[in-house]
C-alpha cells in the first residue's frame, strides 16, 4: 500500500509537468495579453508598451518564460500579479478562505441530503417518492448554474426581498453571523441543487444493484432488521462509487465555483480566476492552474486509496 | 473593458423581464437636482455599486476608468477640468499661462511655473510641498511599471525655488501641460521605497482630497472616510463615508440599486435606462461624453502590412464612401438602439474648447444611389453593384459579443444592401480587434480590413486624437506606431495639425484643428456614428450630483449629501 502510494506520487510528477506546459501554452495563446487594457489610451505610446513588456518579462522567448516561472514556482515564489501587483500567493491566500467557506458548506449540504435521498429512492424504487425525487433531480441536473442562480436572485432577492442579491456580507456593516448565513443561502442552493443530482443518481443505481445481491437475502434471513440490512450491509457496499465522486469533488473546494461566484459577486477563487482570465494576468492564472491540477491528481489518488479501505477485495499492484 | 457575454446577456434578459414597474414613472434625466434650495444634512454613508473593480489604486500603475472614479476624491492633481472644458486649479493657486507669466516660451522649449496653495496637508497631516511635484515626476520617469510617461518625458528638469513653487523646464512646447500633473504623489511616504507597487500605497493611496481610503477588500468593497485634514474641512465633505461596492455586472448593479442595497451605480448602458426611469425613487444622470463611435473605411488595399499608397478596389472610390455615409441612418440608430441617450456624431472631437460639430451630410438613400450610378457602379441581377468586374462587396469588423454593436451592424448591412453595396460581418474578439499592436494582429494596424467600427475617447487636449489623421501616423510594417487606420493622406490637414501642435494659443489651435477635420470629413473616410453619453444612476435621497463632461460622476463627492 505504501509503495503503491509512493509510486503513484512519482508517476504524478511527469503528468504535472505536462499539465503545466499545457496550461502555460493555453494561457499564453489567449489573444490580447496583459497590455491590451491600454488600447484606447491616446497617451500610451509604443515606447510605453515596450517598457512594460520588459518590466513584466514578456519580451523573453516563451520557453525561457516557462522555465523561469517553473523554477520560481517550485521555490514557492509565484510571482506578482500584472494588474494588482500583489504576490500571487497572497492573493490566493486572501480568496481561499471565502471559497472553502462556500464550497465546504455545499459539500456538507450535498452529502447530508444526497445520501438519505439516494438510499430512499432505491429502497422505494418506482414509488411516487422515487418518481418525484428523480424527476426533480433531473430537472436541476440539467439546469445551467448561471440560469438557476439568476432565477433564485430574482425570486428571493428582487421579488420577495427575503435574501440579499449577492456578496459575502452586508457591505459596510460589522461582522454578523446571521447576515453571513443569509448571504450564504442562495449561492449554496445554486451549486448544491445542480450538484446533488449526480450524487443521488450514483447512489441510487449502486444501491439497487447491491439490494439485489444474494448476501442481502442472507442478512434478512439471519433476522436482521430491515434498517440494519440497508444501512450496514447495503449502504457500505453501495457507497464505493459515491466515494469516488466525492473525492473527485475535493479540488472544487479550492477552485471554487466559477459561474456561481461570478453571479453572486462572491470574493472567492472562482472569481479570482475569472478576473485574471479576462485581464490576461498570467502569473495568477498559472498559479491557480498549477495548484488545481496538483489537487486533482491528489484527489484521484485519494479516491483509489479509499476504495481499498472500503472494499478489501481491491488489491494494488 | 471585460465583457461578460453570455452571462450579461442572460441577466439582461431575465432582469428586464422581471423588473416590474414599482410606481409611476416620476423620474427623468435630471442633471442638477441639487440646485433646489434644501437644508443640507450632514453625515451618513453612500454606497456606490461599481461593476468593474480597480485592480489596484496607485494612479501611476493603472489605466481603468474605474480607478479614476474611485481615487479622484482622494488623490488630487495641480489642476482639473470644468464641464465646459476649462482648466481650473485644484492644488495650485492658478493655471499658469503665457498671459499671467506662468508660462515662458524659450524658442522651442518652455518653462511652466506652478504655485501651490499654502497650508495644504496630506491626510496624514504632513504638509504638501513643491518637492512632492518633483518627486511625482521622478517616480514616473524611473519606475518601469508606470502606465505612460507621455508628458513627463517632455520635462528636462524641475527647480524648486521655495516650498510652494515648482518651475518645470519642458524641452518642447507641450500644450497639454495643465493636466500633466493630475495625481500628486507623497514624497515623504514613498521616497525610500524601492518598488512602490509592492507597498500598501497601491491599496490605500495617501492623498490630499476630501476623503481618505481606509479599506480595500478585493472583490468586495473599497471604503472612503472623511479626511479631517482636508482644506475644506470642517465644512466639507458632507458625507462621513463612501463605499464602493464591487458587483459582478451592470445588471446586478442595477438590480441592487432597485432593491435599495446601494445608493448609486456607475455606468449604465442605454438599454438599462428605461428600467431606472420607471422605478420610483431613482434618478439618472446623463452627461454627454467625449466618446465617439465611428466607422472607418480602409482606403488602401485590404491586406496585412498594406502599402499606404495602394488603393482599395472598392473603397478607393470616393463615390462608394459617400454612398455608405448617405445610407447610414444615424438618427434612427440613436433613437431606436440607444434610447435617445446619444447624439449623432460629427467629428472625433465632440466636446471641449476644440469641439468641431459641423454635421456630416444626413441620411438620404436616393442620394447614395445617384452617387453610385454617376460613378459607374452598376447594379447586377442580385441587386449588388459592380464596376469594371469589381463587386461592391466589403467586410465589416467590430468587437464580438457586443450586443449594441451587433444590432447596429444588422441595421447598416440592410441599409447598405438596399443601395447595392454588399457588406459581410466579420467580427473579432476585442483582444485582437482592439489590440493596438501589429504583433497582436490588430487588423486596423495591419490594414487588413474594409470597414471597422469602434469608439475612442479624446482627452481635453485633442492633440493626440488629431494626430490619428496625420499622414505621418499611418502604421506600416517598418513603424507600427500610429492610429491613422483609414490611411488618410492630406497635406493641408498635416500642416494644420502640425501648426496646432506648435502653439499654445487655443484660438489658433482650434482653427487649425477645424481645418484638418474639415479636410478629413470632405474625404468621406470616416462615418461618425454617435457621441456616447456617460450614464449613472442614484437614489433620489442622494443629493449634490453635478454633471461634468470630462470627469466621471464622483468628481464632486465632497458635495454629496444624503437626505434623511
Amino acid at each position: 500500500m505504501g509503495r503503491y502510494i509512493v509510486r503513484r506520487l512519482l508517476q504524478a510528477v511527469p503528468l504535472l509537468l505536462v499539465i503545466s506546459v499545457a496550461a502555460f501554452a493555453i494561457v499564453k495563446a489567449q489573444p490580447g495579453g496583459p497590455l491590451a487594457q491600454y488600447e484606447g489610451n491616446p497617451d500610451f505610446t509604443e515606447a510605453d508598451r515596450l517598457r512594460l513588456e520588459h518590466a513584466f518579462g514578456l519580451d523573453q522567448p516563451l520557453p525561457l518564460q516557462y522555465i523561469s516561472w517553473l523554477t520560481s514556482f517550485i521555490r514557492l515564489d509565484w510571482g506578482y500579479s500584472f494588474s494588482s501587483h500583489q504576490p500571487v500567493l497572497a492573493m490566493i491566500g486572501d480568496r481561499l478562505p471565502n471559497t472553502l467557506y462556500l464550497m465546504g458548506t455545499v459539500f456538507v449540504v450535498v452529502i447530508l441530503i444526497a445520501i438519505p435521498i439516494g438510499v430512499l429512492t432505491a429502497v422505494k424504487q418506482y414509488s411516487w417518492f422515487d418518481h418525484i425525487v428523480t424527476g426533480t433531480i433531473f430537472t436541476f441536473l440539467s439546469t445551467p448554474t448561471f440560469w438557476l442562480g439568476l432565477l433564485l436572485i430574482i425570486v428571493f432577492g428582487l421579488q420577495l426581498r427575503w435574501l440579499p442579491l449577492g456578496g459575502i456580507q452586508t457591505v459596510g456593516a460589522p461582522f454578523d453571523l446571521g447576515d453571513r448565513l443569509k448571504h450564504l443561502i442562495l449561492p449554496v442552493a445554486t451549486i448544491a441543487l445542480v450538484q446533488m443530482g449526480g450524487h443521488v443518481r450514483y447512489l441510487r443505481a449502486s444501491m439497487l444493484e447491491t439490494i439485489g445481491q444474494d448476501y442481502m437475502r442472507t442478512a434478512r434471513a439471519k433476522g436482521l432488521t430491515e434498517r440494519n440490512v440497508i444501512l450496514r450491509h447495503a449502504l457500505k457496499n453501495a457507497a464505493i462509487p459515491l466515494v469516488t465522486i466525492i473525492a473527485l469533488d475535493m479540488p472544487e473546494l479550492f477552485v471554487g465555483a466559477l459561474v456561481t461566484e461570478q453571479i453572486f459577486g462572491w470574493p472567492g477563487m472562482g472569481r479570482l480566476f475569472w478576473d485574471a482570465a479576462t485581464r490576461s494576468d498570467y502569473p495568477v492564472l498559472q498559479g491557480i492552474l498549477a495548484v488545481s491540477a496538483s489537487l486533482i491528481v491528489i484527489a484521484n489518488l485519494l479516491a483509489d486509496v479509499t476504495y481499498g479501505w472500503l472494499d478489501p477485495r481491491i488489491r494494488y499492484s | 473593458m471585460p465583457r461578460r457575454f453570455t452571462l450579461a446577456f442572460a441577466i439582461a434578459l431575465v432582469a428586464t423581464a422581471c423588473a416590474a414597474p414599482q410606481g409611476t414613472p416620476s423620474t427623468t434625466a435630471s442633471t442638477a437636482a441639487s440646485a433646489t434650495a434644501q437644508p443640507i444634512t450632514r453625515g451618513g454613508t453612500a454606497i456606490v455599486a461599481i461593476w468593474q473593480e480597480p485592480t489596484q489604486l496607485g494612479a501611476p500603475y493603472g489605466n481603468q476608468t474605474v480607478l479614476g472614479l474611485v481615487i479622484q476624491g482622494t488623490v488630487e492633481g495641480l489642476a482639473d477640468t470644468t464641464t465646459d472644458g476649462k482648466y481650473v486649479p485644484t492644488l495650485a493657486t492658478r493655471i499658469p499661462d503665457v498671459a499671467n507669466g506662468g508660462v515662458v516660451i524659450k524658442g522651442d522649449k518652455m518653462d511652466v511655473t506652478w504655485q501651490l496653495q499654502k497650508g495644504i496637508k496630506w491626510s496624514d497631516g504632513d504638509p504638501l510641498t513643491s518637492a512632492d511635484i518633483k518627486y511625482t515626476w521622478e517616480l514616473w520617469l524611473k519606475d518601469p511599471k508606470v502606465n505612460t510617461r507621455t508628458g513627463f518625458d517632455q520635462i528636462e528638469s524641475i527647480d524648486l525655488p521655495d516650498d510652494v513653487t515648482a518651475v518645470l523646464h519642458y524641452k518642447s512646447i507641450y500644450a497639454p501641460y495643465p493636466l500633466n500633473f493630475s495625481s500628486i504623489l507623497p514624497k515623504h511616504l514613498l521616497e525610500k521605497e524601492a518598488d512602490v507597487t509592492k507597498t500598501d500605497y497601491v491599496r490605500r493611496p495617501l492623498g490630499t482630497g476630501p476623503f481618505k481610503i481606509t479599506e480595500f477588500k478585493t472583490g468586495e468593497s473599497i471604503t472612503l472616510e472623511k479626511n479631517p485634514n482636508y482644506r475644506g474641512a470642517p465644512e466639507k465633505p458632507y458625507l462621513d463615508k463612501i463605499i464602493f461596492k464591487s458587483v459582478p455586472s451592470s445588471q446586478v448593479a442595477l438590480a441592487q440599486l432597485q432593491a435599495g442595497e446601494v445608493s448609486a451605480m456607475w455606468n449604465l448602458t442605454e438599454a438599462q435606462t428605461p428600467d431606472v426611469e420607471k422605478t420610483a425613487g431613482l434618478s439618472l444622470q446623463v452627461v454627454p461624453g467625449p466618446t465617439v463611435e465611428r466607422i472607418e473605411m480602409n482606403t488602401a488595399a485590404n491586406k496585412e502590412f498594406t502599402d499606404p499608397n495602394s488603393v482599395h478596389p472598392v473603397l478607393g472610390d470616393i463615390a462608394v464612401r459617400k454612398a455608405l455615409l448617405y445610407a447610414t441612418p444615424k438618427q434612427q440608430l440613436v433613437d431606436k438602439l440607444l434610447f435617445g441617450k446619444a447624439k449623432p456624431g460629427a467629428s472625433p472631437v465632440s466636446q471641449g474648447w476644440a469641439a468641431y460639430r459641423e454635421p456630416q451630410e444626413g441620411y438620404d438613400p436616393a442620394k447614395a444611389n445617384s452617387a453610385l450610378d454617376a460613378a459607374g457602379w452598376v447594379k447586377g441581377s442580385d441587386g449588388i453593384r459592380s464596376k469594371g468586374g469589381v463587386r461592391a462587396s466589403l467586410t465589416y469588423t467590430t468587437t464580438t459579443g457586443d450586443q449594441l454593436r451587433e444590432r447596429v451592424q444588422q441595421v447598416l448591412v440592410d441599409e447598405w444592401k438596399a443601395v447595392g453595396i454588399e457588406v459581410k460581418i466579420q467580427n473579432q474578439p476585442s483582444a485582437v480587434f482592439l489590440a493596438g499592436s501589429c504583433a497582436a494582429k490588430d487588423p486596423r494596424k495591419l490594414g487588413a480590413y474594409d470597414l471597422d467600427m469602434y469608439a475612442s475617447t479624446p482627452s481635453i487636449d485633442p492633440h493626440t486624437t488629431m494626430l490619428r489623421y496625420h499622414s505621418r501616423r499611418i502604421p506600416t510594417q517598418a513603424d507600427c506606431a500610429g492610429e491613422n487606420y483609414t490611411r488618410f493622406k492630406n497635406p493641408a490637414a498635416d500642416t494644420a495639425i502640425d501648426a496646432a501642435g506648435s502653439t499654445l494659443d487655443l484660438e489658433k489651435r482650434k482653427t487649425s484643428y477645424a481645418t484638418a477635420l474639415k479636410a478629413l470629413n470632405d474625404a468621406y473616410v470616416i462615418i461618425w456614428l454617435y457621441d456616447r453619453a456617460n450614464i449613472d444612476a442614484r437614489v433620489n435621497a442622494l443629493q449634490g450630483w453635478e454633471p461634468n463632461v470630462w470627469r466621471r460622476f464622483t468628481w464632486n463627492m465632497e458635495s454629496w449629501w444624503m437626505k434623511k
